[in-house]
């Protein structure tokens, strides 16, 4: 008793010693905290709302509902666009009506559904197509007719007309994903976002809204191995926040902005590999000819001739990102070498005085994003130039994704717009919203032409690949020529990992998570 | 005090209708469609009109207002359109996560505000107390966000120290609590430099003051004066000063939710606007200023409690 006295160990002394002693446990190196090396942590850009296939609402929803749900075909990894069999034994077009398949036997479904069958291929494909389902995606089998059963495994997919972004945007997604009929039908139609009758290399085994998803290894998937053992996906929303929580060692995989692009590449963080990857998203600014003054195809012109589309892209992408020459991306079927009308800005300042509009205000509206903001500021720069003066204003998404539909009165006063859609690897995705039946609702240019509306339907139908090449960059020389468009950019994607992972790549940067191994 | 206590109540309520109505005007008067932001671009008009109906938007207004008034007071906040959840489900998941964001950020203003708030009343005038005096300044000046960023470069990405996203590994307290520190520390630190304010005003005026006057004519050590006696009066407006600091805590908690990608009620909301889900906005913050009310409501009735001067005013 008498030597603890002598220390001067009093109740405060403890205390305050121990308070520092939990506070320090809590403070070691964040690294020591990460699970061992067979959990891959990804990030996604949103976190999940419905994981049916059918109902989709975003891209993550797609990455998950690829591994948790065999498709007839899946998408791989590599730098061109390809797929491989997933749920079938065999596949094969018979005919440009008629495509054959056979499932691999064995595939079962958890939650005690049973085994594939061609029948659940026919319900789920013929799901997605009936127009009563209401599937956003009904669009990817417009041409079915049905789906013939043939026996237990096997069955054949008639087309009413053939279709060519079959075996590139429709397949290889979610689009092509078997769901156990009995357990749809059980479920009221629709599944929700706990999944049941999982069938693929992995199974959802967690959801905490807004925090993870995390999917381990189906035990009875025979066929490829996913290389963890789970992968844990944390949807994190802005990217600057996932680079940081990348940089702290709490992820080992994610996109990156295109504004760190440059500084990640030339000092990227310890241990990681830092990629740059084509995207296949295109980026332009489009006039409203259906409001004045771009009624008159002068102006319209003269706009094309004024803005310098490697300042602007230049400026909003820091140097990252190349000019294009249309909608459609490099190495895609109808990518065109050139563009019509450049930048000319002598000839765009006659244009406008000719017309009587100089001095004129114009606005231009974008989403209040950084890079859509300086595109704005270089293109308003370019305009002022030349004697037309742009007012930008900014908007919030939910605003601004309305700005042209015909329910919003603002779309008789839509002048100017910076727009970006993003597509999948086939031509016709991305001319489909400029025909002149998409006024009002994705056509806010109000372009319209006769030829290009035919072209969007024939593209789809032909399956010569030459052929089609030619018809979709007749397309992009009608856009262009209407006056209508000045194409910026298809972006860039950046993405990073860890050197201990063998990241699973599309070419766009879009990851195929059970592809991903360890390095 | 009843009284009070039932005037206190009853002022709640009112604040909650109103806050109530405001929300439900909202729906009109931002720009934006739900359903067309909901199902993206390659819905069709027909899908768009589908769902307009299935979340009750092509109802005249009186009907929608009728209809969310008596569901909200029956506790039913609605269904979330696309994914077909609960919104009360959806909301209640994520409060939790705030609440321990905002306790977190208490504590750091409490242990911090309130030592050196007395430390810099003992040391009145003297450099410890100037310097106080600049760096609770300081704190209240700099946005949390800013200290969001910095801390989390500074502690999560050069240190290494912390973990800079998430909410920490379910059932794991240790986890949570080291995903705590940061936000926690983005959110409360400028209330350290109010509450050190606070405090050392109501530790000068209450150590002048006859009793502690008194308690030192009898000798008892200064010590003992300033911490038995003179912090414990002075604390009182702190318990005011934090029921309202909540309201603003719940707003800085929304940046630090984004920052560093924890869930939370703040990142609930701001994700739901941006793609006009109005279901879950309109339930988050029906529930989050239902919880402020209360919080505010209770505060009123212990300082009431506390002090009759409070409950004579009101009268």
């Amino acid at each position: 008793m008498s030597n603890i006295a002598s220390t001067n160990l009093s109740r405060r002394t403890v205390l305050a010693g121990t308070g520092a002693l939990g506070l320090a446990s809590l403070i070691y190196p964040a690294r020591r905290a990460q699970a061992a090396g067979s959990i891959l942590k990804v990030r996604s850009y949103s976190d999940i709302q419905i994981l049916d296939p059918a109902f989709r609402l975003a891209a993550p929803e797609g990455d998950i509902t690829n591994v948790i749900f065999a498709g007839l075909v899946v998408a791989t990894a590599g730098d061109k666009w390809g797929w491989r069999p997933m749920a079938v034994e065999t596949i094969e077009q018979l005919d440009p009506l008629t495509i054959s398949f056979k499932l691999r036997d064995g595939i079962g479904f958890t939650d005690g559904f049973g085994q594939m069958t061609a029948e659940d291929v026919k319900f789920s494909i013929e799901r997605i197509a009936d127009p009563k389902n209401e599937s956003p995606y009904s669009g990817d089998w417009e041409t079915l007719k049905e789906v013939e059963v043939k026996d237990k495994l096997s069955g054949l997919i008639h087309l009413k007309e053939a279709f060519a972004p079959l075996w590139t945007s429709t397949l290889p997604t979610p689009s092509s994903t078997i769901l156990s009929k009995r357990a749809v039908t059980e479920a009221g139609g629709k599944l929700g976002v706990e999944p049941v009758a999982q069938s693929g290399p992995y199974l959802l085994k967690e959801w905490l809204p807004k925090q993870r998803t995390v999917l381990v290894r189906n035990p009875d998937w025979k066929y490829e191995q996913g290389g963890y053992d789970e992968i844990h996906i944390h949807p994190i929303e802005d990217e600057k926040t996932a680079e940081l929580g990348y940089e702290a060692g709490d992820l080992d995989y994610t996109w990156t902005s295109v504004s760190s692009i440059s500084r990640l590449k030339e000092n990227p963080p310890a241990d990681t590999t830092v990629v740059e990857k084509p995207s296949l998203a295109f980026v332009w600014f489009g006039m409203n000819k259906a409001v004045a003054p771009f009624d008159n195809p002068d102006v319209r012109r003269a706009v094309q001739y004024a803005v310098d589309r490697k300042a602007v892209v230049d400026a909003a992408y820091f140097g990252a990102a190349s000019t294009s020459t249309g909608i459609i991306a490099p190495g895609l079927i109808g990518h065109r070498e050139k563009n019509l009308y450049d930048y000319d800005p002598d000839k765009a300042r006659e244009m406008i005085e000719a017309a009587g509009v100089s001095g004129q205000t114009v606005v231009l509206d974008i989403l209040n994003k950084t890079e859509r903001l300086t595109a704005a500021q270089v293109i308003q720069a370019n305009l002022q130039d030349v004697g037309l003066n742009v007012e930008i204003k900014q908007n919030d998404s939910g605003t601004f994704w309305t700005l042209g539909s015909k329910d919003n009165e603002y779309h008789k006063k839509l002048q100017m717009v910076v727009q970006r859609f993003s597509m999948q690897p086939d031509p016709s995705w991305a001319t489909e919203w400029f025909t002149s039946s998409q006024i009002g609702t994705w056509n806010w240019e109000s372009f319209d032409s006769e030829e290009f509306d035919k072209l969007v339907v024939e593209g789809k139908i032909e399956l010569d690949d030459a052929k089609r090449d030619v018809m979709y960059k007749k397309m992009q020389d009608l856009m262009e020529e209407s006056g209508c468009y000045v194409f910026l950019t298809h972006e860039v994607a950046g993405v990073m990992y860890r050197n201990s992972v063998a990241a699973a790549l599309k070419p766009n940067g879009e990851p195929v998570f059970a592809e991903f191994k360890p390095a | 005090m009843l009284r009070y206590a039932l005037k206190r109540l009853g002022l709640g309520i009112i604040i909650v209708s109103v806050a109530m109505m405001m929300l439900f005007a909202m729906v009109y008067v931002i720009p934006g469609d739900p359903a067309s932001v909901a199902l993206g671009p390659r819905a069709t008009q027909e899908m768009v009109e589908s769902l307009r109906a299935r979340m009750g938007l092509d109802q005249p207004i009186w009907i929608q207002f009728a209809r969310f008034y008596m569901s909200a007071f029956r506790g039913d906040l609605g269904t979330e359109v696309l994914s077909g959840r609960p919104v009360l489900t959806v909301v209640l998941e994520q409060l939790p996560f705030t609440l321990t964001l905002i306790a977190g950020a208490i504590s750091w203003s409490v242990l911090l505000g309130i030592p050196l708030g007395c430390i810099a009343a003992v040391k009145r005038g003297g450099f410890v107390d100037r310097v106080i005096g600049v760096l609770s300044v300081a704190v209240i000046a700099v946005p949390s966000f800013v200290i969001a960023i910095y801390s989390l470069l500074i502690f999560a990405v050069a240190l290494q120290w912390l973990p800079a996203i998430g909410a920490g590994e379910p059932g794991n307290v240790i986890s949570q609590l080291r995903h705590l520190i940061l936000p926690s520390l983005a959110v409360g630190l400028g209330w350290v430099g109010y509450i050190a304010r606070i405090v050392r005003a109501s530790m000068l005026e209450t150590l002048e003051a006859s009793h502690i006057r008194t308690a030192r004519a009898f000798g008892l050590t200064d010590r003992r004066i300033t911490y038995s006696y003179a912090l414990r009066i002075a604390v009182l407006p702190t318990i005011t000063l934090l029921g309202v600091g909540i309201g603003h805590m719940l707003s800085s908690s929304v940046f630090a939710e984004i920052v560093f990608a924890r869930p939370g009620i703040g990142k609930l909301v701001y994700e739901a606007i941006s793609v006009r889900n109005y279901p879950i906005v309109t339930g988050a913050v029906l529930v989050t200023t239902v919880f402020f009310v209360v919080v505010n409501v209770i505060a009123d009735i212990v300082i009431g409690a506390l002090d009759p001067r409070v409950r004579a005013s009101f009268d």
